[in-house]
């Protein structure tokens, strides 16, 4: 690995964000018709679509549950997504890791009792990456899960916080990703005040964890309004367009 | 007030029970998209999906006939099923049929009886939660849409439309606007126009 470049500068960071800013989010839902529910986020330089499927028969039947649905999530980036090789061999470790941790935070907040013996397949599909794509993954997925009717508890929202020397900074992008000392993702579900992720690369002492949490709550709070606008414009839109005619 | 709700939005600061939510720490929480009335106390879903309830009439197509049991896709999560000895000895794999539910057994499969063939004509999907709005208030829309288009129209719960004869395309197109059209009053008016306009 190169030289580890100098990440802030000044009190700022390399984009010119201060350590609690993220970067800015624009998520749209409804994208793919053929979907039960999709989303597209573009979260800073990251842009991800993630689609929802289900629920439907579970295939193969060996993998269905007769008490309630399975998730299966398949997190994949594509070949041009970023500057390392990706995507081009089936998924790795790393995809079948994030697929995995995607999974379980859907298990804990979609009432799966409803539908016993069906699976619900959710898609995230990174299309550029720039740091914090399992973030912002879930994120994307949980408006593409609401979106399709399945019936949900919570809606929940993810982000990363880590350090870099003795300052704690909020939502890493590439450059502080690879050469910060650590990096928490988080995703929590708000309503119930759970954290359904905590993953984290480096050392972080009590305090900076206490110091991170607090950023990534504040964080999640307009996070969780750009959920809620993404979800409500479609039907706003329809609504002002009859109510023209 | 009405209002569009998402999932893990709180509806009133105290427990009411209704579909679709869940109580939390005394608050109620909605768990589903929909239009919310806090006057009425009435969450209407708008996006779902179709649960089977007893007495709920569906339109599928017959699959295969296994082990003396035909099985219908019913173009939901549920998948159907009707014993051959139910079936009266009329209806093949291939068969666009109407059916009832008669029960949901333990794993989720829909039992189903009564099974009438439909002949001819050509089935639509739609939303399950537009279903409702598709029929009207006492049956007004689908009254109104059947006089003005002259197609005969079977809707299933499950989201299933049969039509047959008349302007086949005017009748698909109204409904596909129903579909589409959030909840508002007045839809009644809109779509008399539209079928006005057509003529």
């Amino acid at each position: 690995m190169s030289e580890k470049p100098e990440l802030i500068i000044n009190g700022k960071r390399n984009d010119g964000r201060s350590s609690g800013d993220l970067r800015p989010i624009r998520i749209e839902s409804n994208v793919i018709k053929n979907a039960s529910g999709s989303a597209y986020i573009e979260w800073g330089k990251n842009k991800i679509i993630a689609a929802v499927y289900g629920p439907r028969e579970a295939l193969p039947k060996h993998t269905a549950d007769p008490e309630k649905a399975v998730i299966k999530c398949r997190y994949s980036m594509a070949p041009f997504s970023s500057l390392e090789e990706h995507g081009r061999s089936g998924p790795n470790r790393r995809a079948i890791e994030i697929s995995k941790v995607t999974k379980e935070v859907f298990e804990n907040v979609v009432m799966l009792q409803d539908f016993p013996g069906s699976e619900i397949n959710i898609y995230i599909e990174v299309l550029q990456s720039d740091g914090g794509t399992r973030a912002a993954g879930i994120t994307a997925a949980a408006v593409a899960m609401a979106s399709s009717g399945i019936p949900m508890t919570d809606l929940p929202y993810a982000v990363s916080a880590g350090k870099v020397g003795n300052e704690v900074i909020l939502d890493l992008d590439k450059l502080e990703d690879n050469y910060s000392d650590a990096d928490m993702p988080m995703a929590i579900a708000p309503i119930q005040n759970k954290i359904l992720l905590l993953q984290m690369d480096g050392t972080l002492s009590r305090e900076e964890i206490k110091r991170a949490v607090s950023m990534i709550l504040k964080a999640g709070e307009t996070i969780s309004k750009l959920q809620v606008a993404a979800l409500k414009k479609p039907y706003e839109e329809i609504s002002e367009r009859y109510a023209k005619e | 007030m009405q209002r569009i709700v998402v999932p893990g939005e709180r509806l009133e600061e105290k427990p009411v029970h209704l579909e679709n939510t869940i109580i939390h720490e005394n608050n109620t929480y909605s768990t589903v998209m929909g239009i919310y009335d806090n006057e009425k106390r009435n969450l209407v879903p708008l996006e779902g999906i179709w649960y089977p309830r007893h007495g709920d009439e569906v339109i599928g197509v017959v699959e295969e006939e296994k082990l003396n049991v035909f099985t219908v896709n019913l173009h939901s999560t549920y998948k159907g099923i009707i014993l051959v000895k139910y079936s009266e000895g009329d209806i093949a794999p291939g068969d666009i049929i109407e059916a009832s539910v008669k029960e949901l057994d333990k794993t989720k499969t829909v039992v189903l009886v009564r099974p009438r063939k439909l002949s001819g004509g050509k089935i639509l999907a739609v939303k399950p939660t537009k279903i409702p709005r598709i029929l009207g208030k006492g049956d007004s829309m689908i009254t109104q849409l059947t006089e003005g288009t002259k197609t005969f129209i079977k809707i299933g719960m499950n989201g299933v439309l049969w039509m047959r004869g008349g302007n086949l395309d005017l009748a698909t197109k109204v409904i596909l606007r129903i579909e589409e059209e959030p909840h508002k009053t007045g839809i009644t008016e809109r779509i008399k126009t539209m079928l006005e306009k057509s003529v």
